[in-house]
């Protein structure tokens, strides 16, 4: 019988790019699996976390709990942040709570970040994909802290077919997102950025690679407005060409 | 409003030089860290730094109990044991030594307790001269500043800095020579440790089941500052404790790779207790004082892991926000300074001197767990500054509803959650967001938002989508077919992790021959990469060698251990030689010379314990040290050798790993600050 796995969007992708989420549809459907959109979802409620409001995160994961816990089957989520957030973030935010605890747990434990289900839970490396030109990566921090989903995205990359693979220097940095730290400190935040806008540029790749549509959102904010020609896509939308 | 830290952010951010600095900073320990870690497997790292972590657990679990045990064995040993609940009461002991010994001059090594209660403002005020005799520390001192990194207090400064300083303060000629800056300092702190009525140190970690006090330092200020002044005393956080010896060998493991990248800090000193009976020098009488301020309440509190800290600094070097900022530009809400700055800064601060006054500093930090992921203690940083951010902690307010949250996001947050708990309001809230945003500009797929939205402070936007996602899904098959593509390799879940092949040691393949030369071998190799002289010799051929090096050096008097404690018939043959063998403490000897109770092969260490006939200042105040070293007494590692009787029962002991240094001005390693500028080992 066919796998299914549902889908959580993430809002920023949901909002914002929706031909992303579209990418990792067709990813998962050929990599096997149906997949299903839960009706209702937002967002994880990560901004409020962050922010420490945590009165106000709390009833969006509950939210997000309810949603999924209508369905069967393990989650995806094609970002390592909100992933975390799923992961860990809720077993903090609800662990005084012993009513909502065990339902946070049953959510993460079965939620997983795109290129994790992709190549721990399904086996798959190679979807066929096929891009010529050159590329980086930029890892993000909590895909790469967080949750230690490194070599899972790299190795999908490498299957790629025509694509030239190149390191980013200092991949690992963090490119000054952090959701409200980037507006709040925006001046840390940009001065953060210019330097992983320096290793882009030295890295001599067109286009970077990144897991997460809170980097890629920074990342490109900052090179459109310096009015570079370098860009981030998410990892899905490679994956996807063929 | 512009807050006082946001005027520390935009300053620093504007300073090039600082800039600079900070870079120089992050690159260079960044790298020696990974290099000192990485004769350890991935695996091992993280066994040793789960280890480290239920250690520290373990000890800030069963603080009191430790506390209880510690004091009791220190107090065995000749401390006197004080216990400082605040700032006022530390201070008022101090004075109170201070006038019971009628002392005038001070010298301090690094003490970041000392820092906390400010130490030398209050001591300066009653009209001491207080003298911190770290480089690093003297020179901020000099300029009336605060250290501005935990380990590297004067990392916010260029030579030229430090040059112009010195010209200004000591009346020197300007100069931005670092080795000649170096040895200013060295010979104006020489005064001083000699004129100190008291020494001040600070203490790395205490050791429960034995009272010792353990003391890391570089550049042999700790030593000196430990060791020439009459009276010692000794300041301590008093969550720095270890249950064991074995458990101070752990952390001494981690915490010289973590802070500086190396193997071990050129002097651990061990110190057991004050100055025996017949011993020539050592403090005579030590004090010992265990400070709370804050501690103790901080503990079963959600920010408790703070308290496992080591101070290796790690963190600060590994932070994108300290690298862009500083230490200097952790300040509290009314701009009131802390001695904590970084990531750990950020959750200690709140935590012990208040969530409401240093809060917002948790507030600064993307959460990107690079911190995290370079504690060797395993600190969970990101998950502690959240914790603040959430308003928990001392002296929170509001708990649970966010602290220093700025009202506009609060509003805007409020806003999200009202929308996103209801995925009706939601989804017509991305529709009115993606009408609204097509109408200006209308061409662009972005936006410029102006600076004062902190997104807009040089950042563009996308625009939304004019449909949401979810709203096209049920679309998206009827243009693709989920045909299969893939190359599925298994069908199940699979094991994440890949293990690597366990490291053999080459120690424990061959016989015991083998195992004594590759121990001599790996010994030779670590010493002389550290810039020490090693030289193999017969026991006969000892005279002669010791000998010929003097000559080379155009050295005629040394300062050596008392005959019984030197191979046999050493002294009587380089008289003969006509080398004038002094055993008093004189500070113009050139060269000293001692023997060893061990080495250690793996990091090229040599240990020296003190006792009748073996003063320890031999091996610290001369220019060259000259070692004997038995090639038996090579151990291979420090635990086998903390675990030694005469270790455990000298007053004090010390392992010296290469020549003192510093790289205090600019990362530069200058050789020869306080202690030997060389170190010459002759094997036996």
């Amino acid at each position: 019988m066919t796998q299914t796995v549902q889908l959580f969007t993430t809002c920023i992708i949901d909002t914002l790019y929706p031909e992303t989420g579209e990418a990792v549809v067709r990813i998962l459907r050929r990599a096997g699996v149906r997949v299903e959109l839960p009706p209702g979802q937002t967002c994880c409620g990560q901004p409020a976390f962050n922010a420490g409001m945590r009165l106000q995160a709390m009833p969006i994961a509950m939210h997000t709990i309810k949603v999924f816990e209508k369905t069967q089957g393990p989650v995806v989520c094609p970002s390592g942040s909100c992933t975390g957030m799923i992961r860990h973030g809720y077993l903090e935010l609800f662990a005084n709570d012993p009513n909502w605890l065990p339902r946070a747990q049953s959510l993460a434990e079965r939620t997983y970040e795109l290129t994790e289900l992709l190549v721990n839970y399904l086996g798959v490396t190679d979807l066929g994909a096929r891009y010529p030109g050159k590329l980086t990566y930029h890892s993000s921090c909590h895909l790469l802290r967080d949750l230690g989903v490194d070599r899972q995205p790299r190795a999908l990359l490498a299957n790629v077919r025509e694509a030239e693979f190149v390191e980013l220097p200092y991949s690992q940095e963090c490119c000054g997102f952090g959701g409200v730290f980037s507006v709040e400190h925006p001046e840390i935040s940009t001065a953060m950025l210019q330097r992983k806008i320096d290793n882009i540029e030295a890295s001599g790749a067109p286009l970077v690679v990144s897991c997460d549509a809170g980097c890629l959102t920074n990342i490109n904010g900052g090179l459109h407005h310096l009015g570079k020609p370098q860009r981030v896509v998410h990892i899905a939308e490679i994956l996807a060409q063929s | 409003m512009t807050t006082h830290l946001k005027k520390k952010i935009r300053t620093a951010l504007a300073n090039p030089t600082l800039q600079a600095a900070l870079d120089g900073n992050a690159e260079r320990r960044l790298k020696a860290r990974l290099q000192a870690l990485s004769e350890y497997s991935t695996e091992e790292h993280q066994s040793i730094r789960q280890r480290a972590h239920e250690v520290r657990a373990e000890v800030i679990t069963n603080l009191e109990g430790y506390l209880e045990e510690f004091s009791t064995n220190a107090r065995k040993n000749g401390f006197v044991v004080h216990k400082a609940s605040d700032r006022p009461e530390a201070i008022q002991i101090i004075r109170d030594l201070v006038k019971e010994h009628k002392a005038k001059v001070i010298a301090k090594s690094k003490t970041m307790v000392g820092e906390e209660i400010h130490l030398n403002h209050a001591l300066e005020a009653d009209g001491l001269k207080v003298v911190e005799t770290d480089l690093g520390e003297y020179i901020v001192q000099l300029r009336g500043e605060i250290p501005s990194h935990i380990i590297t207090p004067a990392v916010h400064l260029t030579r030229q800095d430090v040059g112009q300083t010195f010209a200004e303060k000591l009346g020197i000629p300007y100069t931005d020579d670092i080795p000649t800056l170096t040895a200013v300092a060295r010979r104006v702190l020489r005064q001083v440790f000699f004129e100190a009525d008291i020494g001040i140190s600070g203490v790395n970690l205490g050791v429960a089941e034995n009272g010792a006090l353990c003391i890391v330092t570089n550049e042999g200020n700790g030593r000196m500052c430990t060791t020439l002044p009459k009276v010692h005393i000794a300041l301590m956080g008093m969550e720095r404790l270890v249950p064991t010896m074995d458990d101070l060998a752990l952390m001494l493991g981690l915490l010289p790779r973590s802070a500086t990248g190396q193997k071990l800090s050129v002097y651990t000193s061990l110190i057991n207790g004050p100055r025996g009976k017949e011993e020539i020098d050592g403090s005579e009488e030590r004090h010992l004082i265990l400070l709370d301020n804050g501690r103790l309440a901080l503990r079963s509190t959600p920010l408790e892991e703070a308290l496992y800290c080591i101070r290796c600094g790690a963190c600060l070097n590994v932070c994108p926000i300290f690298r862009e900022i500083g230490g200097h530009s952790y300040v509290g809400v009314q701009g009131q300074n802390t001695p904590y700055s970084g990531p750990i800064g950020s959750a200690i601060s709140p935590g012990l001197f208040g969530v409401a006054e240093f809060g917002q500093l948790a507030r600064a930090s993307s959460l990107c767990g690079a911190c995290k992921e370079a504690c060797p203690i395993d600190i969970d940083l990101p998950k502690l500054l959240l914790r603040i951010r959430a308003g928990e902690g001392k002296r929170a307010t509001k708990a649970t509803s966010g602290s220093h949250v700025p009202r506009a996001m609060q509003f805007g947050l409020r806003m999200f959650a009202w929308m996103a708990t209801s995925p009706g309001r939601f989804s017509a809230a991305q529709r009115m967001a993606g009408v609204f945003s097509r109408l200006i500009p209308p061409y662009s797929d972005w936006m410029s938002l102006p600076a004062f939205t902190g997104w807009g402070y040089r950042r563009d936007l996308p625009k939304p989508a004019a449909k949401p996602f979810h709203s096209s899904f049920t679309q998206i098959g009827l243009r693709d077919s989920a045909s299969d593509h893939a190359t599925s390799t298994e069908g199940q879940p699979r094991d994440q992790v890949s293990t690597d092949p366990p490291v053999s040691s080459p120690v424990s393949e061959g016989g015991p021959e083998k195992r004594k030369t590759f121990l001599v071998e790996r010994f030779i190799d670590e010493l002389t990469t550290l810039g020490g002289k090693v030289v193999e010799c017969g026991p006969e051929e000892l005279p002669e060698k010791v000998f010929n090096f003097l000559n080379s050096e155009n050295i005629w008097a040394i300062q050596t251990w008392e005959e019984s404690q030197l191979p046999e018939g050493l002294l009587l043959s380089l008289k003969e030689r006509n080398i004038q063998i002094q055993n008093i403490l004189n500070p113009s000897i050139q060269a000293g010379l001692t023997g060893a109770l061990a080495g250690i092969a793996s990091s090229g260490s040599v240990v020296l314990t003190s006792g009748v006939g073996r003063p320890l200042t031999v091996s610290l105040l001369p220019e060259f040290h000259i070692v004997v070293l038995q090639k038996e007494k090579i151990y291979s590692k420090l635990a086998e050798v903390l675990c030694l009787p005469q270790v455990r029962q000298a007053t004090t002991s010390v392992v010296i790993t290469g020549p003192s240094r510093t790289a205090d001005i600019e990362m530069a390693l200058t050789i020869g600050v306080h202690g030997p500028k060389e170190v010459c080992v002759f094997l036996i």
